[in-house]
């Protein structure tokens, strides 16, 4: 295409010869990407979903910079995964911040386009619209069709949810056969009519049922919007419902909703219930401590067991490296395998764990039921995870540890308890450390763990909808919130309590930095 | 704890001038300590490996060595219904699970190295903001935006239905969204131990940087490249919220989900065929981390960690 731009790269002086875009297929290409992306963010945009239009058409239009602007080269190497990252993972992420001001929730899950659109669709059976006189008819398959004469004499053949078109009549009759479907008649006839009288035959405007033995008539649609008045009006009843733009649902003078309510921004209403809720109930203070205890006991058990691993089986021999090995094989085993074992194995009627108590001591700890042996429980499989997994790394960081520094230790006379808190432990905390804070930010939205023990049980007296456990950490909360079958899904609230998590998580993340030398070492690689 | 430890660490380096009892005694004492991390450790596994050759298949009458055996095709009574049961399409599961896990961890590979390249060879403006922005978003768990992804592959499907939910296409390009940013960081790492003459005696011969990166970088760090698709492998193969909640079909559920379904509700009917299942679906992936336990020291203490 254009001849190649010959600029100094960075790499000391070299020419570097710089890939414009070299042919007529990356233009095609890159075409092709932009009216994909177009009919998506349009599409998507007339649904009321402008916040995803707004990602696709943004992510869209840096791809076309980085490409066509030559000054931006190195980038197109990046393109792929920057496009994939706004989209998949900030765009997810911001639009949670979002959604966390607005009531999206059970009874609000739409937009308002989508939510008129939705009723739209739906039908009713009016008194005194058209009717037609009806016959049915069955494939092979087992599907219905009917043949339908209205009024005028016209003929129509309708399939279920289908196609709802003219037919011509043969020789003044009903054919006996009509594309694939077969005429019922006499007894099969009226068989059928048990089957067929829940169904709609056409579609949409077309859309007809049976009525009655010798007659179906026409659906109309029942809510009609109006968007001067911005208000719906259900046809049947003939009651107008007005749109309520602050609760996002459509209102009747006596008070009665729509049945499809759509979603509207509440600005700190759901941050506003949250702080209402900790202050007067208290479950949430008891999450938030339990969150926080379980992530630094965890992390930091966890830790101190694997490094005691470490040191006992440090060593060359076979034996010892066989060990090692054994012992890592529960951090491979798949994470929900292993809480489930673990959860079979404490079940409290049928665990061999109580089972095993039980025949040694004639006693097991109430592990399910009592809040103090539970966390006990969630404390020491979460050291069955975690211990291998430092044991590992710790093993490594103790072999990099040179012998001669202990030898000199040793001639000055420091006696073993000295080396390892003046020596071992100060140099392997250098390379673990950062792993450790990782561990507990790790920990802080282990959902596994929480959910899968003891589904957060045992429940705290008092709370419901959803139930708070004494186990339950912020995530597992925040999850049995949004997506736990029965009661009411509250993905505002939920997504409220997941910007908490977030700022939280962020936090941690800047001590991380400042613990570590990340920051530095990116800034040296400038 | 800390005492305990302190005293192992002795242990490990044994003094000649300590009298010969204590040396003996500090022995047993650490040998003792090490058959009860052993047993903590695999008695878990064993009691899974017995639930699953146990051939009443419940939990209450699980014993560690099965008892009512009388010949041994008895033994496979678990695995027997869990590959040939109709109402359990485990190759199904399994299936789905292999196409998502191995789509998208080749597909991470692919990109994050185009990106991770970049990263470690070219200077250019934004670079260093960019591989700050990038480092954070890794941070933020993919599941807390549950509600806001769930939304997404709802809209989406909607235009194009490859991408929806209860598709491989949705899963798979929700796993690669959330693995770049982790993976982009780890390979930049690697990139960057590569020695940039390389680069530059090929620059100056004339090589375009795409000829470059495929004819020279690329088979350097093939092994790499190999080791951080594996990780993306195991990670996404034992990926269970996102796909339990994106995927609600039965039909087109993963191993993982599927596994969970047996000990969902009932818990102790199901246990011998959730535990045979766990079993083959663990093994290959406990072989895997044992092969790769250097590799992983390795890529975790250069800055990295296993979420």
């Amino acid at each position: 295409m254009s001849a190649a731009a010959t600029r100094t790269g960075a790499s000391g002086g070299a020419s570097v010869r710089l890939p414009p875009l070299t042919s007529a297929f990356q233009y095609l290409l890159l075409l092709l990407v932009d009216g994909f992306g177009l009919f998506l963010g349009v599409s998507i945009g007339q649904d009321g979903n402008w916040f995803f239009a707004i990602a696709i058409f943004l992510t869209l239009a840096l791809i076309n910079l980085v490409m066509l602007i030559p000054g931006l080269w190195p980038l197109r190497w990046v393109s792929p995964a920057l496009a994939l990252m706004l989209i998949l993972s900030v765009y997810p992420l911001l639009y949670t911040v979002y959604i966390a001001f607005t009531n999206f929730s059970d009874g609000h899950r739409f937009t308002k386009v989508e939510a008129i659109d939705l009723l739209a669709e739906r039908r009713y059976l009016p008194e005194g619209g058209k009717t037609f006189t009806w016959s049915v008819f069955q494939n092979e398959a087992g599907d219905y069709a009917l043949w339908l004469i209205d009024e005028a004499g016209d003929s129509f053949f309708a399939v279920p949810d289908g196609d709802f078109e003219s037919a011509t009549m043969d020789n003044g009759e009903i054919p006996t056969s009509y594309n694939g479907y077969t005429l019922l008649e006499g007894g099969a006839r009226f068989r059928a009519l048990n089957e067929i009288e829940d169904m709609v035959f056409g579609s949409g405007d077309t859309a007809v049922s049976v009525r009655s033995a010798n007659e179906a008539g026409a659906f109309a649609q029942r809510w009609v919007y109006d968007a001067d008045a911005d208000a719906l009006t259900d046809m049947q009843t003939r009651t107008v419902y007005t749109a309520d733009n602050d609760t996002g649902e459509f209102v009747a003078p006596n008070g009665d909703t729509a049945p499809i309510g759509y979603w509207v921004g509440v600005g700190f209403d759901n941050f506003g219930s949250i702080i209402d809720t900790t202050l007067s109930q208290g479950p949430l203070v008891r999450v938030f401590m339990w969150t926080i205890t379980f992530a630094l006991l965890g992390s930091i058990s966890a830790f101190a067991l694997g490094l005691g691993m470490a040191l006992i089986l440090n060593g060359e021999a076979l034996w010892l490296r066989l060990v090692r090995t054994l012992l890592i094989i529960p951090y491979a085993v798949p994470g929900l395998v292993s809480v489930l074992v673990w959860k079979g194995m404490l079940n409290a009627n049928v665990g061999v764990i109580p089972e095993m108590l039980n025949a040694v001591f004639g006693w097991s700890p109430p592990f399910s039921t009592d809040p103090n042996w539970a966390k006990f429980a969630i404390l020491l499989v979460n050291l069955w995870f975690g211990a291998p997994y430092f044991m590992l790394i710790a093993s490594g960081a103790l072999q990099s540890i040179p012998s001669s520094i202990y030898e000199a230790a040793r001639v000055d006379g420091a006696n073993r308890w000295a080396q390892f808190w003046k020596m071992t432990l100060p140099m392997v905390l250098v390379s673990l450390g950062p792993l450790i804070i990782a561990s507990i930010i790790f920990n802080f939205n282990n959902y596994f763990i929480m959910e899968g023990l003891f589904q957060g049980g045992p429940p705290i007296p008092g709370t419901s909808a959803p139930p708070v456990g004494h186990t339950d950490n912020l995530i597992s909360y925040t999850y049995r919130m949004a997506f736990s079958a029965g009661g009411t899904r509250d993905y505002g609230l939920a997504s409220a309590l997941a910007v908490i998590i977030f700022m939280i998580v962020g936090a941690l993340t800047l001590v991380q930095f400042r613990l570590t030398r990340t920051w530095e070492e990116v800034s040296e690689n400038v | 704890m800390s005492e305990t430890v302190s005293k192992l660490s002795e242990l490990t380096h044994q003094y000649t001038r300590k009298t010969d009892t204590y040396i003996i005694g500090l022995n047993v004492l650490r040998f003792v300590v090490i058959v009860l991390m052993v047993i903590f450790g695999l008695f878990p596994i064993i009691w899974v490996i017995s639930a699953s050759f146990n051939p009443t298949g419940s939990m209450t009458s699980q014993t560690l060595i099965p008892e009512n055996v009388e010949n041994m095709s008895n033994l496979l009574t678990n695995y027997d219904r869990l590959l040939n049961d109709s109402q359990i399409p485990f190759w199904r599961w399994l299936n789905n699970s292999l196409i998502i896990a191995g789509t998208s961890s080749i597909l991470i590979v692919m990109i994050a190295a185009l990106s991770a390249y970049s990263f470690s060879r070219f200077r250019f403006r934004f670079r260093r903001n960019l591989l700050l922005s990038i480092f954070l978003i890794q941070v933020f768990p993919n599941m807390l935006a549950m509600v806001a992804i769930y939304l997404m592959l709802l809209q989406l499907g909607k235009y194009v239905p490859l991408f929806g939910l209860n598709t491989y296409g949705g899963l798979i390009m929700i796993y690669i969204g959330g693995g770049m940013a982790l993976n982009i960081w780890l390979m930049k790492g690697f990139f960057d131990t590569v020695p940039r003459d390389i680069d530059e005696s090929a620059m100056v011969d004339g090589a375009t940087h795409a000829q470059t990166y495929w004819i020279l970088i690329f088979p350097l760090v093939r092994p790499v490249l190999a080791v951080v698709g594996l990780l993306s492998f195991t990670g996404t193969f034992n990926e269970f919220l996102l796909a339990r909640v994106l995927l609600t079909d039965r039909e087109s559920w993963t191993l993982m989900v599927g596994l969970f379904s047996f000990v969902e509700g009932r818990f102790s009917d199901m246990w011998g065929v959730f535990a045979a299942g766990s079993l083959l679906a663990a093994i290959p992936i406990v072989l895997l981390y044992l092969y790769l336990q250097k590799y992983i020291v390795g890529g975790l203490t250069a800055g990295a960690v296993k979420g």
